[in-house]
């Protein structure tokens, strides 16, 4: 009998990719999984950037700081010297605590009465300031406000000093220069850390739906059986499908990094100088070092959905999934740490800490990037190679 | 031509098959009947290449289901048991992804796909989505998806399941057509008038063996009873008595 040629498998591979890719845009879930989801993390790091931004400028810019204060009448001399600062000073509400406590007013100065009585008889003078530490203009007013007071507190020592003769460097052992870096960018640029947890989570999330209904969803239609009496290897069908799925979360990064940029425009942030760390290029390479990290994703997706006995079952772990790789780069927001060799293979950690860098500005070497691409690329083998000895089992097509 | 030799498949403790043999030779339709739980499903299972056997073989023109599934497939024609479709999908995608999954070109592929359509009576949903199709029109889609590349050997588990008279007779013809076109054709169904008028020979399954092989008359003769539904009772009421047991 003459055997006929058999079927490239390739083009199987083609076929049920460009399938799963067309039946997939039509899916609502996917679509979403894949180009809504990832706005949300950028959307989020948005309104956080306006809220500081808004904050920063208001305390920032030239307009004189308003500071309502109450007993003016008490301290001329303060008063005198408050207004050389460049302060507006107006009247404080009469309950002063209350206004600042429903952000009527955002700071109150009290002075107490015979403040002037003390400071004239060299003893101690007190006010007291009020602020909701719960509000950030709040706060960034009353340290400017502590720093302005702290000048007159010197002046006036200074001036007792002067009359007994004493030189003022004896009191004055340090000088401390405060050269204050909290600014927007840094509250900014501690919020970029956000960035490489956003991006994993993503990574987990993007292809997600693609993969269970290629699989778990197939089966539970009945559609599997029918597929699988084609001429296209297990394998053939497997990686059709794990590549369709592996597109949508390449998709669902790229459509996260492009919101990113968005946002710092949006957020009129773009030109400041942390904003490069978001640089196209930046963005290019971030998307770069997360590919072999979706193929790992990708594989444990399609492994759980494989495994899994029905969609809802399979819908239950893979929801859970991308928690657990976003941890590590959770932690190291707060608790940054040193990379080390080994970590610099090790799929999830080796990104976190490549994606972390960027974000930082620091420099990335070649070496680290290819690592980790060698070493998550290998992870990924493993796991199709298993999916792909899943696809042979008879449990895979009937469930049980 | 299909062969089945000796299959042998378990299911933990349930025996489904149990040495079936039997062959299905080209230019014949060859009826599947048996009660419930018979092995019917299995056997075709095995032959569509999703299952394998324990032990045993079987083959479509002579190439192993288990050994050479590809080369086996090619040659194969499948409306397998679950017949579930893509609800996203239209009838005519279905049928051009089949096509595509079996190496034809988009060329050939339209023609054919316009042929079934006219053959099938599927104009009015051809290109609608499968979402809410009834279930005569999952099974006409089914049947296009398992003729759209000329296979030589058809296996179809109750091909008419859910379909009107109509429709029903028109699958009838279309079998015959087949048959007169020199392939070889392996159906089961439960509906034993349907077995009876198609089929050029019947295979009597019990206990996942062959109870009984050969044409309808050689049937009658062989039980003595008077029609198929007899011959279903007296080859395989031993098992429907233990079953029941």
């Amino acid at each position: 009998m003459t055997r006929a040629m058999l079927l490239s498998p390739w083009r199987g591979v083609r076929t049920v990719f460009v399938k799963e890719v067309v039946d997939n845009a039509r899916d609502h879930r996917s679509l979403l999984s894949a180009l809504i989801y990832p706005l949300l993390g950028p959307i989020l790091l948005g309104l956080l950037f306006s809220a500081i931004v808004k904050a920063t400028v208001a305390s920032e810019d030239d307009a004189p700081m308003i500071v309502p204060i109450s007993g003016m009448e008490h301290a001329p001399g303060l008063i005198e010297y408050l207004e050389s600062q460049d302060l507006m000073l107006v009247a404080a509400p009469a309950d002063a605590e209350r206004a600042v406590q429903i952000g009527e007013v955002r700071i109150a100065l009290i002075i107490h009465e015979g403040f002037d009585d003390a400071i004239n008889a060299d003893a101690t003078g007190a006010v007291t300031a009020i602020f909701n530490s719960s509000n950030l203009p709040g706060l960034l007013a009353v340290s400017r406000l502590k720093e302005i007071l702290g000048g007159y507190n010197r002046a006036i020592l200074d001036r007792r000093l002067e009359v007994r003769g004493v030189e003022q460097s004896v009191l004055h052992p340090v000088t401390i220069v405060n050269v204050n870096v909290a600014t927007e960018k840094n509250v900014i640029g501690f919020l970029f850390l956000m960035v490489p947890p956003l991006i994993i989570f993503n990574i987990f999330m993007g292809g997600v739906y693609l993969a269970m209904d290629t699989t778990s969803g197939e089966r539970e239609r009945g559609t599997l059986e029918s597929l699988m009496v084609h001429p296209v290897p297990r394998w053939g069908l497997l990686l059709g499908k794990y590549l369709a799925a592996l597109l949508f979360t390449v998709a669902a990064v790229a459509v996260q990094l492009l919101a990113f940029k968005l946002v710092l425009y949006a957020t009129g942030t773009a030109d400041l100088d942390f904003a490069q760390r978001l640089s196209w290029p930046a963005l290019g390479l971030m998307l770069i070092v997360s590919v072999p990290l979706m193929m790992v994703a990708v594989g444990i997706q399609v492994i759980i959905a494989s495994l899994t006995r029905t969609y809802k079952e399979a819908q239950t772990y893979l929801g859970l999934l991308p928690l657990i790789p976003a941890i590590p780069g959770m932690v190291l927001v707060f608790a940054p740490i040193h990379s080390q060799t080994w970590m610099t293979i090790v799929p999830i950690l080796s990104q976190t800490l490549i994606l972390g860098d960027l974000v930082s500005g620091d420099p990335v070497s070649p070496v680290a990037i290819t690592l980790s691409a060698l070493g998550s690329i290998a992870v990924a083998s493993l796991f199709v190679s298993f999916a792909s000895w899943l696809y042979e089992q008879e449990r895979l097509v009937f469930g049980s | 031509m299909i062969r089945v030799e000796n299959l042998q498949k378990s299911f933990k403790a349930v025996r489904a098959l149990d040495g079936l043999s039997f062959e299905a030779p080209d230019g014949a339709v060859t009826g599947l009947i048996g009660p419930n739980g018979a092995g019917k499903t299995t056997a075709l299972r095995i032959l569509c290449t999703v299952m394998r056997p324990d032990s045993g073989r079987a083959t479509i023109d002579g190439l192993d289901t288990a050994m050479e599934r590809q080369a086996a497939q090619q040659r194969l024609g499948v409306v397998p048991d679950s017949r579930g479709l893509y609800p996203r999908m239209t009838a005519r995608e279905h049928i051009l992804y089949c096509g595509r999954l079996h190496g034809m070109d988009d060329v050939d592929l339209a023609r054919r796909i316009d042929e079934l359509t006219s053959l099938l009576g599927m104009a009015e949903f051809i290109d609608r989505r499968a979402k809410g199709f009834s279930k005569g029109q999952m099974r006409k889609v089914a049947l296009a998806r398992a003729l759209v590349h000329r296979p030589q050997n058809i296996l179809l588990d109750e091909p008419t399941n859910g379909l009107d008279v109509s429709s029903s007779r028109s699958v009838h013809d279309l079998i015959r057509e087949l048959r007169d076109q020199g392939r070889c054709i392996v159906f089961c169904s439960h509906i034993m008038q349907e077995v009876a008028n198609i089929s050029d020979q019947v295979v009597v399954m019990a206990r996942g063996r062959a109870a009984a092989c050969g044409t309808v008359p050689e049937l009658l003769a062989q039980t003595g009873a008077t029609d198929i539904e007899g011959v279903f009772l007296s080859l395989t009421g031993d098992g429907v008595k233990e079953a029941a047991q």
